[in-house]
């Protein structure tokens, strides 16, 4: 690498802009060099006296190898997160900014994945990263029928898979709400399926989301005596248990 | 609540240099409008609305702790 490169001046309406900019020219990673910040910069009054934030990047002794400008950028937007988490911490870190920026207060820590039969059965390998949310008065994280828990979920999953770079295989619970869900519903799932073999009578279950459908499905998949089946449209669909004949 | 729709929107954008969100209080509801580039407006709508709902989602969270209705636009 030639001398005159190692170290460059970025330009940016802000520091972060600068510093991206900084990066780009580079072609480096945020770390893999020491940022001075020579200016912050103004944003003058409508757009009048506005002056460019200006800083100097200096490539480090050894630097990583240059990361491609996404990584960059993430990494200058969102710096609370250190280089190299794992992507599980990332999960963490992403959900509890969530959650403080809700104006909630809770621990947010990374759960076992649960060793039932419905998630690892089916998703061959790979157990998922569960984040649980932890503290009190919470349930307002659930919301009716799991719909907010639900939200939440895909909102930090999106956010993940931006920094990481695939869909992340993350499950986001609240006081272990889903865990507790899945066992509940087994348990119902197996005592109405019963009931369908001893009346020999279809037995239909509440309107349940996808999620919650999929474990009464896996709990009676191997029962000889009954067979089960959605019917019902969006929010109205539920799962229906025949006798097998 | 300003700073959660900033902190989505920031996260999901090619451009967070370009998020903006403006709030206008009204009677009984604040209003947030959320601004991003043109070319990024798919990632904070998403496929049949399902970011903008979500986001609405953890919003009406966030804001009934306060009482006021929020409302979450996209502009």
């Amino acid at each position: 690498m030639d001398a005159a490169r190692r170290s460059v001046e970025g330009r940016g309406k802000t520091v972060d802009d600068a510093i991206l900019d900084a990066l780009t020219k580079l072609g480096a990673s945020r770390e893999a060099v020491d940022i001075e910040v020579l200016t912050e910069g103004s944003r003058g009054v409508w757009g009048i006296g506005a002056e460019d934030a200006r800083v100097r990047a200096v490539l480090k002794a050894s630097p990583r190898p240059a990361a491609p400008p996404r990584q960059a950028r993430v990494a200058v937007a969102e710096p609370e997160i250190p280089p190299g988490a794992s992507e599980a911490e990332i999960a963490r870190r992403v959900v509890a900014t969530l959650v403080s920026k809700m104006g909630l207060h809770a621990d947010v820590v990374i759960a076992e994945p649960p060793e039932s039969t419905a998630s690892s059965e089916e998703t061959q390998g790979e157990p998922p990263i569960v984040v649980d949310i932890r503290g009190d008065d919470l349930g307002i994280l659930i919301g009716r029928r799991g719909e907010t828990l639900r939200d939440l979920q895909f909102i930090a999953r999106l956010i993940v898979s931006r920094k990481v770079g695939h869909w992340p295989n993350l499950v986001v619970d609240v006081q272990a709400y889903r865990q507790h869900r899945e066992q509940a519903l087994t348990q119902l799932a197996r005592r109405m399926a019963d009931k369908v073999r001893l009346t020999r009578q279809p037995v239909s279950l509440e309107p349940m989301p996808p999620n919650e459908r999929r474990i009464v499905h896996l709990a009676l998949r191997d029962d000889p005596y009954v067979m089960t089946q959605s019917t019902g449209e969006g929010e109205a669909r539920k799962v229906v248990i025949y006798p097998r004949t | 609540m300003q700073e959660l729709i900033e902190y989505i929107a920031r996260s999901l954008v090619d451009h967070p240099e370009d998020v903006r969100v403006t709030e206008t209080s009204g009677a009984h509801a604040v209003i947030y409008e959320l601004r991003v580039r043109p070319a990024d407006k798919g990632w904070v709508i998403g496929r049949q609305g399902r970011v903008a709902n979500a986001m609405r989602t953890l919003l009406r969270v966030a804001s009934t702790r306060k009482r006021r209705r929020a409302i979450l636009e996209i502009v």
